[in-house]
C-alpha cells in the first residue's frame, strides 16, 4: 500500500477541524484623539418652577446601575420620581433646563445603545415627547445645553465633537470638534487638551469649555458668527501659574455658571465663575486638599453646592459669598446635594432602590443638622438591561 | 477571549443530548466499520486462499521492547483521553473551562491563536466534541493495532499531528510562555510528550537498533530534567515559599486548588495533606524537587555515555526507577491524577514522562533478531494502474494481516469523527443547535399574516401586500433598546448574508415596538448604529402609536413600559411569512447570551426558515 496518503488525509482533516472557518474577532476601534473627559455625572439644577436631580441608583456599575431623575416643584416639599420612560438610563441622564417645569433630557449611551435618545417634558415629567436622537453624549454632566429662548440644543459628544440641533425634531449638525477648536487662535492660546462641557451663553451664543495646557487660562470658548473666541474669566493672579480645567458649565436663566479646577493634586483649588451679561464674577478659591468632586449642583440664584470625597459638602450661596462647609453628609452609598428653588439645601442619599431626601435644618447658634424629610422606593427592574 | 464561549451552560440539556446522540450514532458507525472490514477480509481470504497465503509483505524486524512500551502505552493514553472527551459537559465547556483558563496567562498572540480554535469549537460544539472523541479513540486504537510496518509508523505520525494540535490549541503551547511554568504541574504540556513518543514510533525500523537512538533518548531526558531543575529553582517565581506575604505560594496554590476539585474523599485528603506540608515547609519541598530533578538529570546524562552504560548499568536502572517513582508521587500529590475535577482531558504529564523514561532504558537492551525477506523475491514492482485493479486490490487485502485490517478500521473511526466537523467548518455560520438550546424549536403556522401599512426608515409607505412574492422575516424591535434588539438586528443582517442569492427573494422587516421613540429619526439612528443602512431588503417600519398598537396586538407581541429607568419590556419573537402572505413559522427569538456564536446560530435558523418559506410558496 502507499503509506503517505492516509497520513496526509488524517493530518489535513485534523488540522481542518480546528483551523478552518473560524469566526473572526472584532478588534477594538482605535480611540479618537482628544476624546472628552469623564466627570461625575450626579447633579442637580434648580430653574424656573422646579428643581431637578440626577442620581445613580441600583448597583454602582454595570447593567443594574439605573440613573434616576427626580423633580421638586418650586415651593413643594416632596421630591417626585420623574425618570423618562421607555428608555434605559444605565448610562445616565444629561439635563437641559428650560423655563417653568420644562426640561430636555439626553440619555447617555450604554451597553449596545450607541446614540443618545433625547426627550423633553413640559410638565415636570408627567408627559414626554422625543427630539432628534443625538450621536452619543459625552460622559460629562454638561453634555447637553438648551438655548435661553428655547428651541436650540447644544451637545458635547463622545467622539469629541460638539453638535447643534436647531429645535423641534431637526437633526443634529456638527458645530466643531476638540481638534478643530484646538487649532483656532483661542484654542492655541489655551493649548486645549479636552472638552468637558457645552452650553449657551445668556446671549444665545454656543459656548464650549475644556482643559487648557497653558497655565492661567480658563478654557471657555464662545461661537460668534462662526468663529470661536476665548470667553473665559481671567484667573486671579495667585492662580495664574496653574492649569485650569472646567468641571461644569451650565446656563440657568440669564446666568452662565462655571466651576473650574485650578492646579492638580493636593494644591488644587476650585472656583465658581458667573457670567451675567458680559461680565464674569469669580468666587474665592476652595482648597481641595487632595479631595475630589463627587457631584456638583446649582441653584437658581447662582448657588453652587458640592459633594467632595470623604463625605464632605461645601456650599457657595452665590456671587459674593464664600464657601461654607456643610455638616457631615447623611449616610448613603451616594449623596447628591440640591439647592431647591424654594431655598435651603437638600441631600439626596441613595442606596440601591431607596432614595432618602434630607433637609438641612438650621438650629440655633449657627449649628445645622440634616433632617430626614422623605423616602422614595424606586421600582428598579433589576436585570432588565442585562 | 471572545471566541471561548458560546454563552450556553456547560450542562445545557439540549446540547448534551445532541452530543450523546452524535456519539451513539458515530459509535454504531465505528462498530460497523470494524465489522464490515473484518467480514470483508475474512470473505476475501476465503475467496482467494492463494492470495491469503502469499507472503507478499516484506519481512521487518521484530518490534523492540522500547517501541512496544511507547506504542501500547501512548495508544492506551489516547484511548483514555478520547473517553474523557466524551464527558457530557465537554461539548460546551472545553473552550471556556479548559482552554481559556490555560491560555489566560499566556501572551496576547497565544491567546489570539487559541481563541481562533476556541471559536471554531464554540460554533459547532457537538461536532467538535464528537470529533475530539473519535480522533483520539481512533489514534489510540491505531497505535494499539498496528505493531509494525508503514501502518504503524503512520500511527506514530498521526499521534504527532494530533498531539501538536492539542499542544498548540488545547494547551496554549503547553503554557511555556506563561509565568509559573513548572515540571511539577505539567510543563511543557502533556501533549508535547505524546508528540515525542509519536515521532519515536514513526522512526523507520532501520533506526530501532541504532546506538545513537538510546544515547539521544537518555541524553535528551537528562537535559530536559536539568532544565526543569533550573526552572524550578529560579528565584522570584514563588516556588521556594510555602506562603508569600500571607498568601499561598505558587506550589501551595496549585496543590490546594487541586484538593478542592470533586474527587474521591481519600484522594482529596491526601492532596490536601500534601498542600499543608507545602504551605508549612515550602522551601524544603521545593529543595527536594530541585535536587531530585538535578540529580536525575545528571544521572540520565551520564548514563548516555557508552562507557558508563556498559560498566555501570545499575546507574541507569536506579535513575529510571527513581524518576518513575517521582513521577508517580507528583502525579498523585500535585497533579491529582490530572483528570479529577472540572473537565479533565488527560492524565497530565507524569505518565507520559514515565513511559518515555522506561522506553529510554529499554532502548539500551538488544533488539530481537530480524526476519528480513529477500528483497529480490518481490520481483519487479508493477505500475500503479496494475496495483489499483480490483483483482490486485482484493489480492492485497486478502494477503494483509488482521492488524492492518483493524488499523484501517481505526483510521475509519478518525475520519468518522473528523469529517462532520470538517464539513461543519466549511460553513462560516454556527450550528442551529445553539439557537435551539436558547429558545427551543419553532412553531409551524399556516394562516394569513395580519396586514400592516407603515412607514419605512426612508419615509416610504410600505404594506405587507406590497411585499407579496417575497418571503418575509418579520420581527419587532425597540430602536432605543440597549440589549436584545441590536443583537436581533445583527442576526437579521447575518441571515441576509447567509441567504446569498436568495437574499433578493427575502425581505428583512422590523416593526417599531416603542410607542414613544416612534419617529423615523429613531429607526434611522438605529440603522446607523447597527450598520444596517446599506443592507438591501432591510425595512425598519414605524408609525404613530395608533398605527402600531393594532399590529402589535394582531401579531401577539406584548410590550410594557417599565418604571425606574428601564427600557421597554417586550417579547422577542420573529415570524416567517411565505411569498403568498401566509404565516409559516413563529420563532422564539430571545438572543440569549448574545455571543458571536449564538448570533450566528440564530442567523442560520432564520436563513433556513426563509428558504423553507420560499420552497413552500
Amino acid at each position: 500500500m502507499r503509506a503517505g496518503l492516509p497520513a496526509v488525509a488524517v493530518a489535513g482533516v485534523a488540522v481542518a477541524v480546528l483551523a478552518a472557518g473560524c469566526g473572526s474577532v472584532t478588534g477594538g476601534s482605535a480611540a479618537p484623539a482628544r476624546r472628552p473627559a469623564s466627570l461625575p455625572l450626579a447633579t442637580s439644577l434648580a430653574a424656573g418652577q422646579a428643581t431637578w436631580a440626577v442620581v445613580p441608583m441600583g448597583t454602582t456599575s454595570g447593567p443594574n446601575l439605573f440613573w434616576q431623575l427626580f423633580e421638586l416643584p418650586a415651593g413643594g416639599a416632596s421630591w417626585r420620581l420623574a425618570t423618562p420612560p421607555d428608555v434605559a438610563t444605565n448610562g445616565a441622564i444629561a439635563l437641559g433646563v428650560q423655563a417653568g417645569q420644562s426640561l430636555v433630557a439626553g440619555i447617555h449611551p450604554s451597553q449596545l445603545l450607541d446614540f443618545s435618545p433625547v426627550t423633553s417634558t413640559p410638565d415636570g415629567g408627567r408627559t414626554w415627547s422625543t427630539g432628534a436622537p443625538n450621536p452619543g453624549l459625552a460622559d460629562v454632566p454638561d453634555a447637553l445645553g438648551t438655548a435661553p429662548r428655547g428651541g436650540q440644543l447644544i451637545s458635547l459628544n463622545r467622539s469629541g465633537s460638539a453638535g447643534l440641533a436647531r429645535g423641534g425634531n431637526s437633526s443634529w449638525t456638527k458645530l466643531t470638534s476638540t481638534k478643530a477648536l484646538a487649532a483656532t487662535p483661542a484654542g492655541r492660546a489655551c493649548q486645549l487638551t479636552e472638552l468637558t462641557a457645552a452650553a449657551f451663553e445668556p446671549s444665545g451664543s454656543p459656548v464650549l469649555a475644556g482643559s487648557c495646557g497653558r497655565p492661567g487660562v480658563a478654557g471657555i470658548f464662545a461661537d460668534q458668527g462662526g468663529s470661536w473666541h476665548a470667553a473665559g474669566p481671567p484667573l486671579p493672579a495667585t492662580l495664574s501659574g496653574r492649569t485650569a480645567r472646567v468641571l461644569r458649565l451650565t446656563r440657568i436663566g440669564t446666568r452662565l455658571t462655571a466651576v473650574l479646577q485650578v492646579g492638580a493634586g493636593h494644591a488644587a483649588s476650585l472656583l465658581t465663575a458667573w457670567l451675567t451679561g458680559s461680565r464674569w464674577t469669580l468666587s474665592v478659591p476652595l482648597q481641595l486638599a487632595g479631595r475630589s468632586v463627587m457631584s456638583s449642583s446649582f441653584g437658581s440664584g447662582g448657588g453652587t453646592v458640592l459633594v467632595l470625597s470623604g463625605g464632605r459638602g461645601e456650599l457657595l450661596a452665590g456671587p459674593g459669598a464664600s464657601w461654607q462647609p456643610l455638616p457631615k453628609l447623611p449616610p448613603g452609598r451616594t449623596v447628591t446635594l440640591a439647592l431647591p428653588a424654594g431655598g435651603g439645601v437638600d441631600a439626596l442619599a441613595t442606596d440601591r432602590s431607596l432614595l432618602t431626601a434630607w433637609r438641612l435644618h438650621s438650629g440655633g447658634a449657627g449649628s445645622a443638622t440634616w433632617v430626614k424629610a422623605q423616602q422614595i422606593k424606586v421600582p428598579i427592574q433589576y436585570g432588565s438591561s442585562s | 477571549m471572545p471566541g471561548m464561549t458560546n454563552g450556553l451552560n456547560v450542562n445545557d440539556p439540549i446540547v448534551v443530548a445532541a452530543f450523546r446522540t452524535a456519539l451513539l450514532h458515530q459509535g454504531i458507525a465505528a462498530l460497523l466499520i470494524f465489522a464490515v472490514l473484518s467480514v470483508a477480509w475474512v470473505a476475501i481470504r476465503e475467496w482467494r486462499p492463494a492470495a491469503a497465503a502469499d507472503p507478499a509483505a516484506p519481512g521487518v524486524p521484530a518490534e523492540p521492547a522500547w517501541r512496544q512500551v511507547l506504542r501500547i502505552g501512548f495508544g492506551l493514553l489516547w484511548l483514555f483521553d478520547g473517553i474523557l472527551q466524551a464527558q457530557p459537559a465537554m461539548a460546551v465547556g472545553l473552550p471556556s473551562q479548559v482552554i481559556q483558563p490555560g491560555a489566560s496567562s499566556s501572551p496576547h498572540w497565544v491567546q489570539h491563536l487559541v481563541n481562533w480554535a476556541g471559536t471554531a469549537w464554540s460554533y459547532h460544539p457537538v461536532q467538535a466534541g464528537a470529533a475530539a472523541v473519535w480522533i483520539q479513540v481512533g489514534i489510540g486504537l491505531w497505535l494499539l493495532f498496528a505493531a509494525r510496518g508503514p501502518m504503524s509508523r503512520l500511527a506514530g505520525l498521526a499521534s504527532v499531528g494530533w498531539g501538536l494540535v492539542v499542544w498548540v490549541f488545547g494547551e496554549s503551547l503547553g503554557g511555556i510562555l506563561a509565568p509559573g511554568l513548572s515540571w511539577l504541574t505539567g510543563a511543557p504540556g502533556a501533549a508535547a510528550f505524546y508528540c515525542v513518543a509519536g515521532a519515536l514510533v514513526a522512526l523507520p525500523a532501520r533506526y530501532w537498533r541504532s546506538p545513537w537512538l538510546s544515547r539521544l533518548l537518555l541524553g535528551g531526558t537528562g537535559a530536559f530534567l536539568g532544565a526543569m531543575a533550573v526552572l524550578q529553582s529560579w528565584p522570584g517565581r514563588g516556588f521556594w515559599q510555602g506562603t508569600l506575604r500571607g498568601q499561598p505560594g505558587s506550589l501551595t496554590s496549585m496543590v490546594r486548588s487541586m484538593a478542592t476539585t470533586p474527587q474521591p474523599k481519600a484522594l482529596s485528603g491526601l492532596v490536601s495533606g500534601f498542600g499543608s506540608l507545602v504551605r508549612a515547609h515550602g522551601f524544603a519541598v521545593n529543595l527536594f524537587a530541585v535536587a531530585a530533578l538535578a540529580v536525575l538529570g545528571i544521572a540520565f546524562a551520564v548514563a548516555a555515555l557508552p562507557r558508563v552504560s556498559r560498566s555501570r548499568p545499575w546507574l541507569l536502572r536506579a535513575a529510571v526507577i527513581a524518576l518513575v517513582a517521582l513521577c508517580l508521587a507528583d502525579w498523585v500529590l500535585v497533579q491529582d491524577f490530572g483528570f479529577f475535577g472540572g473537565l479533565g482531558t488527560d492524565p497530565n504529564s507524569m505518565i507520559p514522562i514515565a513511559l518515555l523514561a522506561i522506553a529510554a532504558y529499554l532502548c539500551l537492551a538488544p533488539v530481537p533478531g530480524t526476519a528480513e525477506a529477500p528483497a529480490a523475491a518481490a520481483g519487479p514492482r508493477p505500475d500503479w494502474r496494475s496495483r489499483i485493479r480490483p483483482a490486485a486490490l482484493s489480492g492485497w487485502f486478502a494477503a494483509t494481516g488482521v492488524r492492518t485490517v483493524l488499523s484501517v478500521s481505526a483510521i475509519g473511526v478518525i475520519i468518522l469523527g473528523a469529517a462532520p466537523m470538517a464539513a461543519a467548518q466549511a460553513s462560516s455560520s454556527a450550528a442551529p443547535i445553539l439557537a435551539e438550546a436558547i429558545d427551543g424549536s419553532s412553531a409551524p403556522l399556516s394562516s394569513p399574516a395580519p396586514a400592516f401599512a407603515l412607514t419605512d426608515q426612508h419615509g416610504r409607505h410600505v404594506t405587507l401586500a406590497s411585499l407579496r412574492g417575497k418571503a418575509v422575516l418579520l420581527t419587532f424591535l425597540d430602536p432605543v433598546c440597549v440589549t436584545d434588539c441590536p443583537l436581533e438586528a445583527q442576526e437579521f443582517r447575518q441571515a441576509g448574508v447567509l441567504l446569498g442569492a436568495d437574499d433578493s427573494k427575502v425581505e428583512l422587516v422590523a416593526v417599531n415596538l416603542n410607542p414613544l421613540y416612534s419617529s423615523t429619526a429613531y429607526t434611522q439612528a438605529f440603522d446607523r448604529e447597527e450598520q444596517l443602512t446599506g443592507v438591501r431588503d432591510w425595512l425598519f417600519l414605524t408609525g404613530s402609536p395608533a398605527q402600531l398598537r393594532p399590529i402589535w396586538r394582531q401579531y401577539g407581541v406584548a410590550s410594557q413600559t417599565l418604571p425606574g429607568g428601564s427600557m421597554l419590556g417586550h417579547s422577542d419573537v420573529a415570524f416567517v411569512i411565505g411569498p403568498s402572505g401566509h404565516l409559516r413559522q413563529e420563532l422564539d427569538f430571545d438572543p440569549g447570551p448574545g455571543t458571536a456564536a449564538t448570533e450566528s446560530s440564530f442567523a442560520t435558523e432564520l436563513a433556513t426558515a426563509a428558504r423553507q418559506a420560499l420552497g413552500s410558496r
